[in-house]
């Protein structure tokens, strides 16, 4: 069950540059007019989780966002010393507890389009609160995919 | 204003939200905060027919020609909670979905006359139900609203990815526990895993059950409010000295059971509590106790006994809330399971119970595994947990987009009610 809301061109291109051109680090995408999906902010290649997080939170304590990064971390495999550089794509769906319920039916119910036109993600992370969205929640998830 | 020309919800004409439950029937319009009025899922149904008309009862109008039906129906809080002779109170709900459909018309009908008071023709419907709903129901129910009501659009949705939708969650363990049951429904990316639905008849219903047996058990006096003209103070425990209101002959034992269970709901909601670990005589002797005053003037305080009552939703090895949600997600696959437990969304009306999240919280984390990151989402307000899916249902109806999703009424005619099936899944 889905809200009808579609992406933009813009929003695929974006996606293909941070997929295959490694151009940006992530994307902010939004929900305008309640009609389709753009995007909002891009972070340059060298942004930190950390410019991600601000860039998510600019908006407003209660606004919702769709974001997709590049996420970069070590591995080290298992009985080996060398550790390889990982990189993995994840989606999230920020609904903050404080948004307005009419935000969060927007968002949540228009995310699985996202899941569909962006081939290649990894992961797909949901929060709702700060805890969930934070590098070491997100890092955890995506090592759970690593095989030790 | 036509009406019959128009293919989906537009923005100039509401669309309707109906949400059923067993305690009640919510209606509204979409984008709208809360519903415009919440029915109860009662029909009183009086005897024989007789020649007074009073402007307030609701007569079985010509829509049957065949009259052979000359019953009388009464709907909705204020008719049918006066003490009728020979009236007789019958649900139309049953195991979460439609079961009577005659009486559920009669609600219908009602709805759109007194609460909506527009004609159905010009709005757009949508209709929440049960996850388990089975496909007989739901062609039935689309056949119904085209058919009967000449609705221009319909849409049906299951309650739980409304849950989910509007806690900001696609994928979620929702945990439902309304007046005849509880149940975990996983939702994964805005579907009812339909397989892993667990449910138990453990719900408020229940509890107000076990709340009569110990109050009739202890000798306190159950009269309900209609039973009584007048009531004297009286001190704390003493008996109660009031006086009976004059009633009519002949009232049936449905409606005063009826009568009786709104009575104990509001006694379950003002005293009950769960504890946030399992029942012990000591802990719950220490908690501060609460008072109470039935409607015959009597009152006491209630100390342990609230807690050892509502133990009941959660002590039971198979049908405890927390082993329904455990037992929900192991029927999952593994890699949805983690995401599962990261989103618990409790949701429906008998979660107000004070305590309830905290302890589904504990009972859920013990049965996890032990690396599991478990989050519970309950909105605070009761308003959001008891019309949670109605809500969700009055925005997802008022969302542009959306409109390419109905079935609109020229679909139907041309497939048919297997439309349904189709279009929502």
């Amino acid at each position: 069950m889905a809200s009808g809301i579609d992406l933009t061109r813009e929003c695929r291109h974006v996606f293909e540059q941070i997929r295959k051109l490694k151009q940006h680090r992530y994307a902010i995408l939004s929900i305008e007019d309640e009609r389709q999906i753009r995007v909002e902010c891009l972070g340059v290649r060298e942004a930190g989780y950390e410019d991600f997080l601000a860039d998510l939170l600019r908006p407003g304590q209660n606004q919702c966002r769709f974001a997709v990064y590049d996420y970069a971390y070590h591995h080290q495999c298992q009985g080996t010393s060398s550790t390889c550089l990982k990189e993995k794509l994840f989606l999230m769906l920020w609904c903050p507890s404080q948004a307005r319920i009419k935000d969060k039916m927007l968002y949540s119910s228009s995310f699985a389009v996202l899941k569909r036109d962006f081939v290649g993600v990894q992961k797909c992370i949901q929060a709702t609160e700060l805890d969930e969205a934070c590098r070491d929640a997100v890092e955890e998830q995506l090592r759970s995919l690593d095989r030790d | 204003m036509s009406g019959g020309t128009m293919l989906y919800g537009g923005d100039e004409i509401g669309a309707l939200v109906f949400d059923p439950g067993h305690h009640s029937l919510r209606v509204g319009y979409a984008q709208e905060d809360s519903p415009k009025a919440e029915i109860p899922s009662v029909v009183g149904i009086g005897a024989a027919p007789e020649t007074n008309l009073d402007p307030e009862t609701k007569t079985d109008n010509n829509a049957t020609p065949n009259n052979a039906d000359q019953r009388k129906f009464y709907v909705d809080t204020n008719y049918v909670n006066v003490p009728r002779s020979q009236m007789e109170v019958q649900t139309y709900m049953k195991d979460g979905m439609i079961e009577n459909w005659d009486l559920f018309e009669k609600v219908i009908d009602y709805a759109y006359a007194n609460v909506i008071q527009s004609e159905p023709e010009y709005h757009p419907v949508l209709f929440s139900e049960a996850s388990w709903n089975v496909r007989n129901n739901r062609e039935k129910l689309t056949e119904l609203m085209f058919e009967k009501y000449n609705v221009p659009a319909f849409f049906l949705v299951k309650n739980a990815v409304l849950a989910a939708f509007s806690s900001g969650r696609a994928t979620a363990l929702v945990v439902d526990s309304g007046a005849t049951h509880t149940s975990a429904v996983p939702v994964h990316e805005g579907y009812v895993l339909s397989q892993a639905v667990v449910k138990s008849p453990l719900g408020g219903d229940f509890l107000s059950r076990q709340c009569r047996q110990h109050l009739e058990k202890h000798g306190i006096d159950l009269s309900p409010v209609y039973k009584i003209a007048s009531k004297d103070v009286v001190k704390e425990r003493d008996n109660a000295r009031f006086t009976l209101r004059k009633l009519p002959e002949n009232l049936t034992q449905s409606w005063q059971n009826y009568m009786l269970q709104l009575m104990m709901q509001d006694f379950q909601m003002n005293v009950l509590q769960v504890l946030e670990n399992p029942y012990d005589e000591r802990v719950a002797a220490q908690i501060p106790t609460v008072h109470y005053e039935f409607p015959n003037g009597y009152h006491q305080d209630f100390g342990s006994e609230r807690f050892k009552i509502a133990e009941s939703l959660f002590d039971n090895a198979m049908l405890g809330a927390g082993q329904l949600a455990s037992t929900s997600v192991g029927m999952c696959d593994a890699d949805v399971r983690l995401s599962l437990f990261g989103s618990v969304v409790v949701t429906g009306g008998n979660t107000l119970l004070q305590g309830f999240p905290e302890r589904l919280n504990r009972d859920l984390q013990l049965r996890a595994p032990s690396n599991t990151r478990l989050k519970m989402i309950s909105a605070n307000g009761s308003v959001e947990r008891r019309f949670g899916a109605w809500i969700g249902g009055s925005i997802l109806a008022s969302i542009g987009t959306f409109q390419q999703m109905w079935i609109s009424s020229q679909e139907y005619e041309e497939a048919g009610k297997s439309q349904v099936e189709r279009k929502c899944p």
